[in-house]
């Protein structure tokens, strides 16, 4: 869109990206990782659906959330919905201020994104405590404040297929 | 306005209130129905399947890293490594032809006794894929799934004890509940008096729960599998005693174990696919006509 960006223009965003960056973040889901190792790795699907949700809302929503939500359930053998209802909680928070926080410089959106994945976090905490399970622990909240640092750098790597000349395709 | 006539752009479905509350709802039903009620195991089996060359695509590098290493130990570690290797075989043929005899003799003394064998069937070795991400959980994921005859509730050992259980199986893949998980119970026995109670997960360790005050249990018992379950074979061993806390005003001992097996030490495993030739349950006794409160916390 248009307004999105209003200091450059983009090309248009191909499907096959927005597939391309998910296949690549459950894989990194997939990794074989210890515990205490996988809770500093912030959920990078979870931060895939917020970027797509800020910037694409009309390719990108609560929906398609849901869905991914369902595959990053079965790739980090948690209990079924339990990301997925998180994903859509957070995508329809975001969406439903996307109009504002897409006008935001990258500094504000990160505290948008740190505040997003702690709430994911959270409802995916109290999912599994209202099924009989234990407290995560504080340490699983690392996880987001290191996936917020990252938001900047991760929003500059997504926007190079849309860069013209920088990518073919 | 005529919905059908505005162009495309202006048409967006549903609210996103309305969709959040659809996928909201879609979910919470998928919880309840995963978790309390087990109702979508085939589907995990089938989303497992598609995601298998994805896994294989990103453990694979690792494995080539650690066949490299292994290629290019030197001679001076292998030849000392052998040597060691050869002493410690010696000493294990000679315990393993003590056992041998030992077993011969103990079928001999079963039959006269006419008692079933508890053990037969095989032994299946297997690796740890990956452990899994979810911190509410205590499970790691092996490469040996229902297509090499894993079946759910075999449990798993490794070199030094039970490590768990089979709770889900995949086609390519299969689950294993560790010991440590909450809650998850082992029926044991203490080696050195024959004392038997049921050892339950704590999460990264494990408690032994009801069992009296005065009993003989000391810190450094080694516990063992009971075999009274049908589910683990009699005399694996589980886990030591590590603290025993005899407090006066409750009636019951509380007993900290640590677990034997390294719960995340190891890469190989051994699944003990045995079938377990047990007599069939004999008819539960009809229910007392009076109202008892037996039913409540026998759900577990």
């Amino acid at each position: 869109m248009a307004f999105d960006r209003p200091k450059e223009l983009l090309k248009p965003i191909k499907p096959r990206w927005i597939v391309l960056s998910f296949v690549l973040a459950i894989a990194v889901e997939l990794l074989p990782l210890d515990a205490t190792l996988a809770n500093w790795l912030p959920d990078f699907t979870a931060m895939l659906a917020l970027y797509w949700t800020l910037n694409q809302p009309r390719r990108f929503g609560i929906g398609w959330s849901f869905g991914i939500g369902l595959i990053a359930d079965v790739a980090s053998a948690s209990v079924f919905g339990q990301h997925a209802l998180a994903y859509s909680v957070i995508s329809y928070l975001l969406l439903s201020r996307q109009r504002q926080v897409v006008m935001y410089n990258l500094g504000q959106q990160t505290l948008v994104v740190l505040g997003g994945l702690l709430i994911s976090q959270f409802v995916m905490a109290v999912c599994r405590m209202l099924l009989g399970g234990p407290w995560a622990g504080s340490g699983y909240f690392i996880g987001p404040l290191i996936g917020a640092l990252l938001w900047p750098l991760l929003t500059k790597v997504l926007l190079l297929p849309q860069r013209r000349g920088s990518l073919p395709g | 306005m005529d919905i059908a006539s505005s162009p495309r752009f202006f048409r967006r479905g549903p609210k996103p209130l309305t969709r959040l509350l659809a996928c909201g709802a879609l979910s919470l039903g998928l919880l309840v129905a995963d978790a309390k009620l087990h109702l979508l195991d085939p589907a995990r089996g089938a989303l497992t399947a598609l995601l298998y060359p994805m896994q294989w695509l990103v453990t694979a590098p690792p494995e080539g890293l650690r066949q490299l290493d292994t290629f290019l130990t030197t001679q001076a570690t292998l030849t000392h490594e052998n040597q060691a290797l050869r002493t410690y075989q010696l000493e294990l043929e000679a315990r393993l032809q003590r056992q041998a005899a030992l077993q011969r003799e103990n079928a001999e003394l079963r039959q006269t006794l006419n008692l079933r064998s508890q053990h037969g069937g095989n032994t299946l070795p297997a690796e740890i894929v990956y452990t899994s991400r979810d911190p509410f959980t205590f499970t790691l994921i092996i490469d040996k799934g229902s297509m090499d005859g894993v079946q759910a509730g075999l449990p798993v050992i490794d070199a030094r004890g039970l490590i768990g259980q089979i709770t889900r199986v995949q086609p390519l893949t299969a689950e294993v509940t560790l010991l440590i998980e909450r809650n998850h119970p082992v029926p044991v026995m203490i080696q050195r008096n024959g004392l038997r109670a049921v050892m339950y997960g704590m999460g990264g360790q494990a408690e032994i729960r009801h069992i009296a005050a005065h009993a003989d249990v000391q810190v450094g018992d080694m516990l063992v599998t009971s075999g009274i379950d049908g589910v683990y074979p009699a005399g694996l061993p589980v886990a030591k005693v590590a603290m025993v806390d005899r407090n006066g005003g409750s009636p019951f001992a509380r007993i900290v174990c640590t677990p034997l097996a390294g719960v995340g030490e190891n890469r190989t495993l051994l699944v003990l696919n045995e079938t377990l030739n047990l007599p069939p349950r004999p008819e539960a006794a009809p229910a007392p006509k009076t109202k008892s409160r037996r039913k409540r916390g026998s759900d577990e």
